[in-house]
């Protein structure tokens, strides 16, 4: 493996079982991502988008092949050090946003720092700075309820990127927008990966935001990656 | 996670549940109230047996009596003063029997430890007082011995003397005759008819009219005591030595005429045989002595009695209560911790998605499990504190009651229930326990729930 990919993966396959039925979820997936660099990928439902962000994310555990993060194999790390991981170099956002409903908009932003052993009074001041970033120190006690979609996703990615991590996976995070917020939210992520090096991977089924936005881009059909001239005959 | 906020995060996760929280602790409460309240009540109980053994000194005290008057062949350790009617066995002729005098009331006196040695005279008599007359037990004790301990006094005092004519009558008498104020008593006259055999030759008409169907050989004669005192008796049955009515001085219960006895076995046995007391009792200087005298006085012959062999199986007794009572507070605790495995396990199903969220944001297994397990704890200990208070508040309530009931029976107030620091600190800290242990297998499956799933667009 080659020590200048930010993210490597090797022979990635994914299977799952239930009962006598085996679906290959993925299937030797190879992808390489340069540090501080956006790739998207995009591909049709129930093609493995999903699970190759959970197994890049430290959610999920692969059947065979190999993960590789700044150099770290992360496909060989225990339960504890993939908490770890996630806690502190990995930050995730989601198409359904994933926050806490009972939880303000503060609170669900500094909820990860709760699990890094950070006290009460340095949580909240470090979830307002972020939220003030993402603009929405304003509605910092309102509960997910009484934000707009994008509004939301603001403060998922607020939230993500509280413990500063190097990493963005964002699975579909437009999926629930509509074009104009979809426009918006790219663009504080192109933003972030401009400006402060973060290395974003983020699924979407919009390609010309891709297009627009991304430095690469991949296509997976069936849970392999299909290659170029599949991807614009399926176009 | 600190431990501050794992308290914080658990507090406010039940907060967002209220009224499942709520009665979730309230099977707790009702299962630890209910332990609470019944190992108070064990306390209480064993207290009052303990504190009165203490108060009238019986754990100073033994009795000893001749071995011809066992009771009990196989135990004959234990005396029950109640088993009359029981005749004793052929006597060992092979052993010889010492007997129960003065000689040897001397000699006990002067072992160490001892701090009086006296005979227990008891004999029958008629006791008129106040125009009643009443059949009674009259117990007599020497004067200095009167005064040591066994014997509280309501009102009035103890004899002065071994020769005067003054007696001690309990409140309880006093209260089966109907009378209220126990110091309008002192002072007033008591007369006491004692009954005796007349076996010696100058009553050899009396036994010739016995033999031909005219009457028993019995002699009457009447004696005037003076009422110097009221004797308390306690709620408990007292002192056996002291479980009497009536208590006259020694000196005087000497001159007089009459049966001397304890059980029917007496009868038998002061007839033809030499004569001696039918027990003596001993008071020592402290509890530590009563192996070493116990065993001087069963070397010379003797059966003893000391009541402190007794309290080891009383509170065997107790022993086996507290784990009765305890059995029953656990099928309530067991109910309750049923109750808390059902509300983590439904928490854990309707916070699903929650549980994954914490995962994503880098929560550990470990960390997932304190969450929950502080839950668990939580309700254990708001359950344990709550539950304290209702056997509380329980108990005194029952307490009150009781005490209202049995007052109007005589029985003096006392504390049915006791709550020493143990068992309120033991109560908290079981729920605490039992909570934490139904906790467990709810915080297995949350740290078990898979993030992938959890997060799942549907
Ligand atoms: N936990 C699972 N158990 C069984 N099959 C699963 C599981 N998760 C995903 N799959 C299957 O794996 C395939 C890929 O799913 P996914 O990665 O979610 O696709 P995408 O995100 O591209 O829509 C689908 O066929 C899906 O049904
Ligand atoms: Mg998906």
């Amino acid at each position: 493996m080659n020590p200048e990919y930010f993210v490597e993966t090797n022979s990635l396959s994914k299977i799952y079982s239930s009962g006598k039925i085996e679906i290959a979820a993925l299937r030797d997936v190879n992808i390489t991502v340069k540090e501080s660099s956006f790739l998207g990928i995009t591909g049709t439902s129930g093609s493995g988008k999903s699970t190759l962000m959970n197994l890049l994310g430290g959610l999920d555990t692969p059947t065979s092949g190999n993960i590789k993060v700044q150099g770290k194999e992360i496909s060989k790390f225990d339960p504890g050090e993939l908490a770890l991981y996630r806690r502190f170099q990995v930050g995730m956002i989601f198409q359904s946003f994933n926050l806490l409903p009972s939880y303000s908009a503060l609170e669900n932003v500094a909820f990860p720092l709760l699990f890094a052993d950070v006290l009460k009074a340095e949580r909240i001041k470090r979830a307002e700075e972020i939220l003030d970033k993402v603009g929405l120190l304003a509605r910092k006690n309102h509960r997910p309820s009484e934000l707009s979609g994008g509004e939301q996703q603001r403060v998922a990615i607020a939230r993500a990127l509280i413990n500063n991590p190097r990493l963005l996976l964002a699975d579909e995070p437009t999926g629930n927008l509509d074009s104009k917020t979809s426009m918006q939210i790219v663009q504080a992520l192109s933003e972030l990966n401009k400006n402060h090096g973060l290395t974003i991977i983020m699924i979407s089924h919009e390609q010309d935001l891709l297009n627009e936005f991304a430095d690469d881009n991949i296509h997976l059909r069936d849970g392999a990656i299909a290659n170029k001239n599949e991807m614009t005959s399926e176009q | 996670m600190r431990f501050t906020d794992y308290i914080e995060t658990s507090f406010s996760n039940l907060w967002k549940m209220k009224l499942r929280t709520f009665l979730t602790t309230f099977g707790v409460v009702i299962g630890i109230g209910a332990l609470v309240s019944m190992f108070a009540f064990g306390k209480g109980m064993q207290n009052n047996v303990t504190s009165t053994f203490n108060e009238l000194g019986l754990f100073n005290y033994i009795s000893v009596f001749p071995r011809s008057a066992e009771r009990n062949q196989n135990n004959s350790d234990h005396y029950d003063p109640d088993d009359q009617g029981y005749i004793p066995p052929a006597k060992d002729i092979n052993q010889p029997v010492r007997i129960l005098d003065e000689d040897f009331v001397k000699e006990l006196s002067a072992i160490e430890g001892v701090e009086a040695a006296f005979p227990e005279i008891r004999f029958p008599a008629m006791v008129r007082f106040n125009d009643k007359e009443n059949f009674e037990m009259i117990q007599a004790l020497p004067a200095q011995i009167s005064k040591t301990g066994f014997i509280k006094l309501r009102e009035g005092s103890f004899f002065d003397s071994d020769e005067e004519n003054s007696v001690l009558i309990s409140d309880s008498m006093l209260r089966n005759m109907g009378i209220k104020d126990a110091k309008s008593v002192i002072g007033k006259k008591l007369e006491i008819s004692t009954l005796a055999f007349e076996l010696s030759i100058e009553s050899l008409p009396n036994i010739l009219s016995f033999l031909q169907g005219k009457g028993l050989p019995f002699s009457s004669k009447n004696y005037q005591f003076t009422i110097s005192g009221v004797m308390e008796l306690t709620g408990m049955s007292g002192p056996i030595a002291m479980r009497t009515n009536i208590l006259i001085p020694a000196g005087i219960s000497e001159k007089m005429k009459k049966i001397q006895i304890t059980s029917i076995s007496d009868i038998f046995q002061s007839i033809g045989q030499p004569q001696g007391y039918s027990m003596v009792g001993i008071k020592l200087k402290d509890p530590k002595y009563i192996d070493s005298v116990k065993k001087w006085v069963e070397d010379s012959g003797f059966n003893t009695f000391a009541l402190i062999d007794q309290l080891e199986e009383i509170k065997r007794m107790f022993i086996f209560m507290d784990l009765f009572f305890f059995a029953i507070a656990m099928i309530a605790i067991t109910v309750a911790s049923l109750g808390i495995v059902n509300t983590l396990v439904m928490s854990i199903l309707e916070r699903y998605r929650e549980i994954g969220i914490m995962k994503a944001v880098g929560a550990s297994n470990g960390d997932i499990k304190k969450i929950f397990l502080f839950e668990a704890g939580l309700i254990g200990f708001l359950g344990g504190v709550f539950g304290l208070a209702l056997g509380w508040i329980v108990s005194t309530i029952i307490n009150l009651i009781a005490n209202q009931i049995l007052s109007g029976q005589g029985v003096p107030h006392m504390s049915y229930f006791s709550f020493p620091l143990w068992l309120c600190l033991g109560s908290i800290t079981f729920s605490i326990l039992i909570s934490l242990l139904a906790g467990i297998y709810p915080t297995i499956r949350a740290s078990k729930v898979d993030p992938v799933v959890a997060l799942r667009h549907d």
